[in-house]
Parts: C-alpha cells; structure tokens; sequence
C-alpha cells in the first residue's frame, strides 16, 4: 500500500465562510429549528412580557412625577446597575465564541474579525440597550413631569454612552489580564458601595441636587459625543481583533459554556464549583502551613482552619452582612428571620467545598481512610463556629441598634452548630443529585431538582434554629430573651448534631 | 502464605460487550502482580472490581477474606490509584500528603514525605495548589498520595504513565521494596521494562470473544 503524503505545506488562509460551511452542514444534518423550539421561546416571551412588562415599566418610568429638585439616590442606583453589567461582562468575556468553535475555529487559520464580530456586535448592542434602559430609569425618577423628548434623549444617551465605556473597559481587562484584577475589584467594590450607600441615604433621608446643574441640551451634548467616541472605539477595537491574544478568548468561551451548561441543565451548583475553581486558580503566594504535621487540632479541622485562612480576602462580605439586618428590623419579621438565618448559613458554608467535593467524589475519603462519623464530626466543628460568630455580632449590632434586648449573642452562639448541620446537608447535595422529578409546565418539563437545591438545607436549618426564629419574631425590644430560651438553642444544637454524626456512613467513602 | 486477594470466575459485561470472562486470580501476601494486555482487555476493570468500586455480574473476590470495599478498615488497608480524587481546593500539594498521612495514622514528619517528593520530582510544588498541575504533576502527586500512607495492599492502574524515564525508574524501585517488606501490589502496566523493574509476575488478559 502507497502511503499517503502527509501535508506539510499550509496552503493560502481558506476563503471559506467556516462558520457558514458548518452551519450548512448542521442544517443537512439535523435540519432548520425545531417549530415547538420557535413557539416555546416565542411564547416565553410573550408570557415575560404580559407578567413583568406593566411592573418594569412602572419601575422604569413611575407614574407620580418626583417633586422637587433631583434626588441622588436614582444617579447612585443607575452607577450600581452600571457596575453590575461591567462585573457580568467581564464574567462572560465579554468576547467569547461557543464551545465547539473555540476548540476547532479558534486555533484555526482564519480571520479573528469574522469569528469574534458576532460577539462584539452582542455586547455593544447589550450595552447601548443596558444603559439607554439605565439612562431613561435614572431620568424617570428624577425629571418633573411631563418630561420631553429631550430630557428622555438626554438621559438614554447618557446611559448608553456610560455602558459603551464600561463596555469598552471590559474588553481591555479581558485583553489585558494582570489589569483586570483591579478593575475587577474596582468593579465590585463600587457596585458595593452604591448598595450601601443607597441604603444610608435611605435611614439618612435623601440629599437633592439643583436641578440647574444639569441643563438637559448640554448634557444631551455631552453624552452624544461620548457615545459616538465610544463606539469609534468599538469600531478600532473590532479592527484590532486580528492581534488579539488567543487564550483570554479560550478561557472566556469556557467560562460561558459552563454558564450555558447551568442554565440547561438548571444545575446552579456548578456556578459555585466554578467561581471556586476560578478562586482557587488565581490565588497566588500559597504557603504550605505547619498546622497538619503538628498535629494539635484534628486533621479535618486544620483543615478547615486552613481553608478559612486563605479566604481571608473573601470574608468582606460576611461581616459586612452583618451589618444588612438593622436595615429590616422595623420591617416585616419574616423577612428579618429570613435574612439573619440565610446570611448565618452563607457563613458557615464558607469551608463547604470539601465536604461537597468529597459528597460528589469519594475518592479522597477513601485514600485517607476515615468513617464518614469522624469525617461529619470534624467539618462541623469551624462552620459552628464561624455561624455562631456571626450570628452573634449579627443579633449584638441588631440589640446595639435598640430592636432586641437580652443574651441574644449568646442564643447566637448556641445557634452556630445548628447552622453548620444546616449548611454540612446544603453541601453534600447538588441538584442533580436531588432528583430528576420533572414538573410540566406550558413551556416544557423543568426539572424539580433546582427548586429542591435551592430549600435543600434550610428546612433542616428552620426546624433546628427554631428558638432564634420564634425570639425574632416574638421578642422584640423591650422585651427581654429568658435564659430558657438559651437552653432550647443549645438542646435543638446538640441534638442536630447528634444526629447528623450518628447518620453519617460508618463506612469510609461515604459521608 | 495467606492469599491476599481471590478472585473465582469473574465475569463482568457491559451492555452486550463481554469484558471478562471467568477470570481466576490468587495473589499471596507479599507477592508482585502485574496484569497486562492491549488495551480493551479488561485490566482497570479487574482492579476495579478488586477494590470494590465495580460490582462483577458474576463470580467472588474477596481481600484479605473480607468482601472488598466495605468499611473503613478495608480502605485502610488498600491504597488505590484506579479512580482520580479530586483534590481539596485550597490545600497545597504538602498539605494533602501531611493529611492523608496524618488521618492514616503516620507521622508526617518523619522524613517519609520528604524522601517520596524527592523521589517523584515533588520537592518544588510542595506549595502548588493541586489545580495548578499538569497531567503528568498529577499524576506523580497522585502516586506520592497513595505511597505515602501505609497499607497492606496497593492496586496500581498503570502506574508508570505519562512519567519520565528517571522517575519510573525510581518508582519502580520504590514499589520493589514495598513488596520486600511484606506489602502486596497489584498493577496493570503496558510498560515491561517497568514491569520487570517491580520485580513483578506477568498475568495475560485476553480480550474475551464475545
């Protein structure tokens, strides 16, 4: 047999439309789209439309005109939406391509410009739609009524401009990524700041700005031409394609396949493994510790110990939750209850990844040997305390703010270890792993599994942390908390423990 | 010399494929086995099968006269290399080796670790997170995690892949003076250099006729 000549002479860049070439084929193969895909997406519209349209409206454009001079609250909430779209963008790429295109197209000899145009052009359509919604929101609740078209263009093209640059700043993080870091952090750390801010300016009253500051034909003016500079730079942009490096877009079009996989699959669990791995891969200066090999705290424990130490960065937002029930104690005491044991719960998941990662795969419980008793035993022992530490500050600040009286940070200490059997339940599931039950609804069977991960935990969490809830809901200041209702948190806390421990597999590899 | 690991007419299918049929195995306490064959002819799925994780459609294997798999004393008796963990996020390569060892009950300090990284090329990615390792780091982590805790029984799925030649050579030592002080090995291996290297008897899977 003649063997066949092996190419090694590239030939001139394919003409070939590739995308087209593949798309035709896909066509040959399983032919145009499905007419039951067209009605369910047309009609999830429709029924989107008909439920949530009148209130967006409304929420965009509120029927009682503001009285007064401009609020600042509005420019505050438009600056946090803004810092939001910047943080989604940079989640998603914003330049990626699908999955199967960056495998096999990427690294393929054809131009950048005709792979990557179709996402360009999305996140600049996104971003002018975004902030033209943002501008004429921000507009509506601060313009006297009736608005002209020029104060609503004003503020649509303020808005989109100002989306056109956080846009635009995305793309040069994602190009350039030892300066996304910071504009990362920037990013998140004024969208932050916007949310407490508005929630000061709420418990503080609201400041009001001149309106002569802002004549709508300067601003108009203004933001015009921002806008039209911000898309020339999308047009240059578009132009540099061609010497844009390969690996941001690679990692962006995985990054967006595991977010599409989650929303096929209504499996949100992989998010979290995703923005775990994601930490984990851009945590530099690890330093191996001496905690394990000096053996003074139990093996899983250090563990945990470790884990929380290396989250310091992280721990930001646990103590600035803390801080979010003040603002609902004169609200309703559900939403109270609510916000204090979901917060306490999201603090003492903060070391779950390992018992997640050993619920879903055992082999490290079997390479180390250990009952799953002894394993359960140890990993409850930082997250009760972590929860009791919180929910302790939690339930001081609420006292120091006059809502409660009484050892309240006691009850929240005792109530740390019910927590952590709440938050250990939470960990070792995933939705797929909940059940496959399918509900049917008009626009195709959606699987239960979503729903049951999402309350998966809490209700353990409810049923132990029952003296916390009912306190709340029955005790508010100037009554005081009896110590009888210590004793009924320690008792349900030892008890769920108890439980959860005696549970656990005696067997290694199972938890 | 008591039998380490029996197995008697092992039969495992998959669908209509026939993966083994009727396989007879004894392996001693202290002896070397090294079961090979092309690819498709059932080793991983023998040593699956011997570590509990796969149930056979038919046949008994037994280790060390207990069903294999069960309990927390069977694990601390074996270590496997056939199914990949996936690693704690978060702790550094030392840091696993130091727990895996300390929860097994050895001392981490006591040089072992040290001597096993040095072995296996380890030394400088002591404080690397497992996440940032390349196939071929992981897998000489994943070799130093199932050496350095003790066992009785060790169960190899080809244990020389994707290592340079001076670190086979290394293991392969290592694994001999395991088995010379009283320890079992089973491996699957496509490597004969390696294989004789173990100092460890060939067994010949054949792809069944199905």
């Amino acid at each position: 047999m003649t063997p066949i000549e092996a190419p090694v002479r590239p030939g001139s860049s394919a003409a070939v439309d590739a995308r087209r070439w593949i798309r035709r084929r896909r066509i040959a193969a399983e032919g145009r789209a499905d007419i039951g895909t067209v009605y369910a997406a047309t009609l999830a519209v429709l029924m989107a439309a008909a439920l949530l349209g009148q209130p967006l409206v409304r929420v965009v454009w509120p029927p009682d005109a503001p009285g007064g001079d401009p609020a600042v609250t509005p420019f505050v909430g438009a600056v946090a939406v803004l810092a939001a779209f910047f943080v989604v963008l940079r989640q998603l790429g914003p330049l990626s391509v699908s999955r199967s295109d960056a495998t096999w197209l990427l690294p393929a000899p054809l131009p950048r410009r005709t792979l990557l145009a179709p996402a360009l052009t999305l996140t600049t359509v996104a971003a002018l739609a975004v902030g033209a919604v943002t501008g004429i929101a921000m507009t509506g609740h601060v313009a006297a009524r009736p608005a002209g078209l020029l104060v609503l263009g004003a503020g649509g093209t303020t808005g989109a401009a100002a989306a056109v640059l956080a846009a635009l700043l995305a793309l040069a993080c994602q190009r350039r990524p030892s300066a996304a870091r910071l504009a990362d952090g920037i990013g998140i750390a004024i969208g932050a700041g916007c949310l407490v801010l508005a929630a000061a300016l709420r418990t503080t009253g609201d400041h009001r700005l001149p309106s002569s500051l802002m004549p709508p034909v300067a601003v108009l003016a203004t933001s015009a031409a921002a806008l039209a500079a911000g898309l020339i730079a999308v047009v240059l942009t578009w132009r540099a394609l061609e010497n844009w490096p390969t690996a941001p877009i690679a990692e962006a079009s995985i990054n967006a396949g595991a977010y599409a996989d989650v929303v096929y699959a209504v499996e949100p669990s992989y998010l979290t493994e995703m923005s775990t791995r994601r930490f984990w891969r851009s945590r530099t200066r690890v330093r191996t510790t001496r905690l394990l090999p000096a053996r003074q705290v139990p093996p899983l424990i250090a563990q945990d110990l470790i884990i929380l130490r290396r989250k310091a960065a992280r721990l930001w937002w646990p103590v600035g939750a803390a801080a979010v029930p003040v603002y609902l104690a004169d609200g309703p005491a559900w939403l109270l209850v609510g916000v204090v044991l979901i917060g306490a719960l999201a603090a003492a998941g903060l070391t779950a990844e390992s018992t997640h990662g050993d619920a879903s795969n055992p082999a490290m419980l079997r390479l180390l040997g250990a009952t799953g008793r002894q394993v359960t035993a140890q990993r409850l022992v930082v997250p009760a305390v972590v929860a009791g530490v919180w929910l302790a500050v939690t339930l001081a600040v609420l006292q120091a703010a006059g809502s409660l009286t009484g050892p309240w940070w006691a009850l929240g200490l005792l109530a740390g270890p019910a927590v952590a059997v709440g938050a250990f339940q939470r960990a070792k599931a995933s939705a797929a792993s909940i059940g496959t039950i399918l509900i049917d609804t008009p626009l195709g069977a959606f699987p239960a599994g979503m729903l049951l991960w999402l309350l998966n935990g809490i209700d353990v969490l409810a049923v132990l942390t029952l003296p916390v809830s009912a306190g709340l809901v029955m005790l508010q200041a100037p009554e005081a908390l009896g110590w009888h209702w210590l004793l009924a948190q320690a008792v349900s806390s030892a008890l769920g423990c108890a439980l959860l421990v005696r549970r656990s597999g005696t067997a290694a590899g199972s938890l | 010399m008591t039998s380490a690991v029996d197995v008697r007419q092992v039969t495992v299918t998959y669908g209509s494929t026939l993966v083994l049929d009727g396989i007879d195995l004894q392996v001693p306490e202290g002896a070397a086995v090294a079961v090979v064959g092309e690819n498709g002819a059932g080793k991983s799925t023998l040593l699956r099968c011997i570590t509990g994780l796969q149930e056979p459609s038919a046949g008994d294997i037994s280790v060390f006269e207990a069903v294999p798999g069960r309990g927390a004393d069977f694990w601390r008796q074996v270590a496997t290399t056939v199914e990949s963990p996936s690693w704690y996020q978060g702790l550094t390569v030392r840091e696993h080796l130091d727990l895996v060892r300390v929860v097994n009950g050895g001392d981490p300090g006591d040089g072992h670790i040290d001597e096993l990284c040095t072995t296996l090329g380890l030394t400088g990615l002591s404080d690397s997170l497992p996440i940032t390792l390349s196939s071929g780091q992981r897998q000489r982590f994943l070799l130093a995690a199932t050496l350095v805790r003790p066992s009785r029984l060790l169960v190899l799925d080809e244990p020389e892949q994707r290592l340079d030649t001076r670190i086979k050579r290394a293991i392969a030592a290592h694994l001999r003076s395991y088995v010379e002080a009283g320890g079992t090995l089973i491996m699957a291996s496509h490597d004969d250099g390696f294989r004789v290297g173990v100092g460890a008897d060939e067994i010949v899977l054949t792809r069944p006729e199905s």
